[in-house]
């Protein structure tokens, strides 16, 4: 009701608070909403090619209009679009649509720029160039949602009034409103680790749960985007609330979440979300944006809704005999031929589609030619597709815009076709973010390729991709590839490891797994850097300490991976058929010119100790060189890297696993040992 | 006259109420009922006629159909806007009337053109003619909780569902001078049947609530079913909550009488042509949390709003204006509503 109220009164004072009266007063002040129309990730690629993916249409209307038309009944007024990846068009679809119309309760601003990269980015640039006054939502371009978060709003601003700027962050999740201590994706983490002084801290009941669905909506107050200005390497929403519950003691800044049971938010992130989004969206579960609701104001988009969830468009003529079962809604013009059987399927407008055709899960947007005898299970037909006769489509086949397949061929499981050729998509790979000139030079090489009729059909035009294209600097969530993952998460055996580990266990994995092997990566890349430019050790301990901040990576685990990029360096170098010798003679000049560098590391006994496991973690990898541990690790005795005590120490307690053992029964190795007794003992004479 | 800026406002505020319409048009969420709807409607109406450009009748009817028909088109969702619609206009309508009967007394000109014609009266005519409106619709509840006594009497077993204000209002009504017994069916699965409740035995009348499965069972020891409507149709049919229909049944089956309290707003000019057309379905998460993720899958879940009830199970309609049988129905929509009027 509070939403109502606060709508009423708008429609008077939205005109001429427009027009710089803005400033009036401090309590009524319009909410306001930051959308990120970019993923800025690749998860819908090849399809995003030729389309942003706030524009790829869920049951036939465009995602951005989704998230505009949640962001409007939750009584936003103001909204910046921010956009990037094909901002034109993005553009243009919503100077098109009823949202720039004078009339519209909500105003939309849009920003374009090639150079926003991040989360990050945009709200850096929501700071420089101070877009908002209060506290705004933050929500992406693939949002759908009819969750009320008025509710969550008010709570928000009475935590804000209460104890003054210290709540910068309320998180809306689905399923009750609490404070984040820690906040981590479980995604592919066996264990769990929580820091101790979260239980350490005042309050007396924590709740640790696994259950929740994140809707990538969240009430921010104005510093948040001080913040993104201040920390330069946020990149992500992670980032921001890892940064933030980190620093919580220094900087006072909480982030709190709401935990909601009714209501429906999601975000489409990859196209396993889509095909359950769009099915629930028919299935009613996002009401009141259904289809037949023809919220967007489109002309002649309004369809009819009839029993067992069949929702039929204007135009749409059917044959003779043919059945749509259940959840399908067919867009406007379009026509079907005889004896077709459509199941849990989405149709665009103007599509052809011919005789006994079978969809099941089929999502098929605007203008597809769809041949007789064609069978299509749980897949994505872009627009434009011709698909020819007696095609069969596997599950989770994505045909991108434009592409003709068939006739007569079974596509297996996972195919992806595109009209744009693999490999010059990595040509591009680093500039995908402002290829827009680029495509049409693709556009080129792509006459010169010839299509392969093996894998596409006689008549078929298009390239099949290879499903998964791994290449996760840039993660935030499930997976790169375009279904994602298949979800199959075991709750009980999650639970039970969720126990909390002391934090001074070695061995864990760390929660952070990409942000070391990114620190990693770049470790290795200062050490090369500092080899061919001759930079001094000293600048290149300042480089690797910028970097341990940039990754807030731990000392114990920079002197691990620092450990481990040197051992690993004459590999990386010269190939993995290096032999025994090679590698020494390799490593022992990169050791000296290095040495420095670790003794500004290694200093206390359990640096040491973390050194040397990680030693010894690189040696048990590489069997095929135990002849040349002994000479590195006399060579850092020698050159003072690693005291003798330390690795007598290591020696006798270290051995866990089975093979180390068998590494520490050596022959070189005891005989080193042996000699450093000896060695040890001599001097402990000396002394005497 | 009115300036542009006034004309902007206006239409701003048709797409305000359209687009909440449309957000919260739900029966049953906690939005509102069907007669502040009507309320809310009118008022625009009047609103429109006061500020839009027309100088005569006629002008004025094509404005307010075109309107009319913008905001049925948006949303089949919401029937009862267009009854509303329908309603004030006939209103406005018979007030063009009168004043053209006149002219055509004076003129002696029989055609369309009258509409034509230009009243310098007029305009505060239809105006005071939709004031009329509104303070009728405010005072319908009242009227009909009046006649409560002539229905309900001592110490008899009253069932009824869901919650409707009519009836709760009738209810109370009667409960000042009576001791009566009322049973609430729950109205799953959005159960506003306990709202009900709650709301009756706070006014001191005994209350039991049963689930929806238990109507037939209980229906032999009720005396009267007492309900109210979503909206009343043509043939004297009713668009009711759900499970409205199972109730008339049980109650024809033991020959208990079926009162309906709806006001003379609820009544449309439509038929039940296709049934389809009158369901509504909601997000069925009432019925199936999201969270059973695993059922979801393999289940088709509905949640249907409304129900039709046949005008034969009907013993009475009690309006604002009175007792009416459901066969006169017909009669009181010629009265109300012009016949050109019936299709936007």
């Amino acid at each position: 009701m509070a939403g109502k109220g606060g709508k009423q009164s708008r429609s008077g004072p939205a005109l001429s608070g427009r027009k710089g009266t803005g400033e009036q007063e401090e309590e009524e002040q319009p909410l306001q909403a930051v959308l990120v129309a970019d993923s800025f990730n690749r998860r819908f690629f090849p399809v995003t090619k030729d389309q942003p993916r706030a524009l790829l249409p869920l049951g036939n209307v465009a995602m951005i209009d989704y998230t505009l038309e949640f962001l409007t009944s939750t009584g936003v007024q103001e909204t910046f679009v921010f956009c990037c990846w094909m901002a034109s068009k993005i553009k243009d679809h919503l100077l098109k649509s009823k949202w720039c119309r004078p009339t519209s309760p909500n105003t939309v601003h849009i920003i374009t720029s090639d150079l926003y990269r991040s989360l990050g980015d945009v709200l850096r640039d929501v700071d420089a160039k101070n877009l908002v006054r209060s506290d705004f939502l933050l929500v992406y371009g693939d949002v759908v949602s009819n969750i009320d978060i008025s509710q969550a709003l008010q709570e928000h601003r009475h935590r804000r009034k209460i104890d003054k700027n210290i709540s910068v962050m309320t998180m809306i999740f689905k399923d009750k409103s609490q404070r984040i201590l820690h906040y981590q994706k479980t995604q592919g983490l066996k264990k769990l680790q929580f820091p101790m002084n979260i239980f350490h801290s005042a309050s007396d009941e924590f709740e640790i749960r696994h259950d929740l669905l994140d809707c990538h909506i969240s009430i921010c107050s104005p510093q948040v985007a001080e913040l993104f200005t201040d920390n330069f390497d946020y990149q992500t929403r992670n980032d921001f609330v890892r940064g933030i519950l980190v620093n919580e003691e220094i900087l006072g800044n909480q982030i709190h979440m709401h935990v909601t049971k009714d209501g429906y938010g999601v975000r489409v992130s990859n196209l396993l979300m889509y095909d359950s989004v769009s099915s629930d969206l028919v299935r009613r579960w996002v009401y009141p944006l259904t289809p037949e609701a023809n919220f967007t104001d489109w002309e002649g988009q309004s369809c009819t809704y009839s029993r067992h969830n069949v929702y039929r468009g204007s135009g749409v003529s059917l044959g003779h005999g043919s059945q749509m079962e259940e959840n399908v809604l067919i867009g406007c013009d379009t026509s079907i031929g005889a004896n077709c059987h459509i199941s849990n399927s989405v149709i665009g407008n103007n599509c052809t589609i011919g005789d006994n055709v079978i969809l099941n899960h089929a999502y098929i947007w605007n203008n597809v030619h769809i041949a007789s005898n064609v069978m299509i299970s749980q897949s994505v037909v872009c627009d434009k597709v011709v698909v020819k006769e007696r095609v069969k489509l596997n599950k989770q086949c994505v045909l991108a815009y434009n592409v003709v397949i068939g006739p007569d061929i079974s596509l297996p499981e996972g195919t992806v076709v595109s009209m744009h050729h693999p490999e010059e998509e990595e040509e591009d790979d680093d500039e995908f973010l402002s290829d827009d000139a680029e495509v049409g030079q693709s556009k080129d090489k792509t006459k010169q390729k010839a299509f392969n009729p093996a894998e596409v059909g006689a008549e078929g035009q298009g390239y099949v991709w290879k499903a998964s294209s791994l290449d996760d600097t840039e993660d935030e969530e499930l997976s790169q590839c375009l279904w994602g993952l298949v979800l199959n998460p075991d709750p009980e055996s999650e639970s039970e490891d969720s126990e909390p580990d002391g934090p001074d266990d070695p061995m864990i994995p760390s929660p952070e797994m990409d942000d070391v092997k990114v620190f990693q990566m770049e470790v290795l890349g200062t050490l090369q850097r500092g080899l061919e430019e001759n930079i001094s050790c000293d600048n290149l301990v300042l480089e690797i300490n910028s970097l341990k901040y940039a990754y807030n990576i731990t000392l114990k685990e920079v002197m691990q991976i620092l450990t481990r990029v040197v051992l690993e360096y004459p590999f990386q170098q010269q190939g993995p058929q290096l032999t025994a010798s090679q590698y020494v003679a390799v490593l022992l000049p990169l050791l000296k010119k290095w040495a420095p560098v670790f003794k500004n590391y290694v200093k206390r006994a359990q640096d040491h100790l973390d050194c040397l496991s990680a030693f010894e973690e690189h040696f048990l990898e590489q069997e095929s060189h135990w002849a040349a541990m002994v000479k590195v690790l006399m060579n850092m005795y020698q050159l003072e890297i690693l005291e003798e005590e330390m690795i007598l120490r290591w020696f006798s307690q270290g051995a866990t696993t089975k093979k180390s053992i068998q590494l520490r029964q050596n022959q070189g190795l005891q005989k080193f040992i042996q000699w450093l007794e000896e060695a040890e003992e001599s001097s402990e004479e000396d002394d005497e | 006259m009115p300036g542009p800026d006034k004309e902007t406002d206006l239409t701003e505020r048709i797409e305000a109420f359209l687009s909440d319409l449309k957000r919260g048009g739900s029966g049953t969420g906690p939005l509102r009922g069907s007669a502040e709807t009507a309320r809310e409607t009118t008022a625009l109406l009047r609103r429109i006629t006061a500020q839009a450009r027309w100088s005569s009748a006629g002008d004025l009817m094509e404005i307010i159909r075109k309107e009319g028909r913008r905001m049925t088109a948006a949303q089949r969702v919401l029937k009862i806007i267009r009854e509303e619609y329908a309603r004030s206009r006939g209103s406005s309508e018979e007030a063009d009337q009168q004043e053209s009967l006149h002219k055509l007394l004076t003129s002696g000109g029989l055609s369309e053109e009258n509409f034509r014609q230009h009243f310098a009266a007029l305009k505060a005519n239809v105006i005071e003619a939709i004031n009329e409106l509104l303070t009728e619709l405010e005072g319908t509840t009242d009227n009909i909780a009046m006649q409560a006594l002539e229905h309900i009497h001592s110490n008899e077993v009253i069932m009824t569902i869901g919650r409707s204000r009519t009836v709760e209002a009738f209810l109370k009504d009667a409960a000042r001078k009576r001791k009566f017994h009322v049973i609430v069916a729950e109205c799953a699965p959005f159960c506003q049947g306990h709202e009900m409740a709650t709301s009756l035995s706070k006014a001191g009348i005994e209350t039991t609530v049963i689930a929806d499965a238990a109507i037939f069972a209980v229906m032999s020891r009720v005396n009267k079913v007492i309900i109210g409507t979503q909206t009343v149709l043509a043939n004297g049919g009713l668009r009711a909550v759900n499970g409205t229909h199972t109730l008339a049944l049980a109650a024809k089956h033991h020959s208990t009488p079926l009162i309906v309290c709806a006001p003379m707003f609820k009544l449309s000019p439509q038929f039940p042509n296709e049934e389809d057309t009158f369901h509504k379905f909601v997000s069925p998460h009432e019925v199936l949390p999201f969270t059973e993720g695993e059922i979801l899958s393999k289940v088709n879940v509905h949640c249907p709003v409304f129900d039709y009830v046949p005008p034969e199970l009907i013993t009475l309609f009690i309006s604002n204006i009175g007792g009416h049988a459901p066969s006169y129905i017909y009669r009181l929509m010629s009265e109300l509503y012009h016949p050109e009027d019936h299709e936007l």
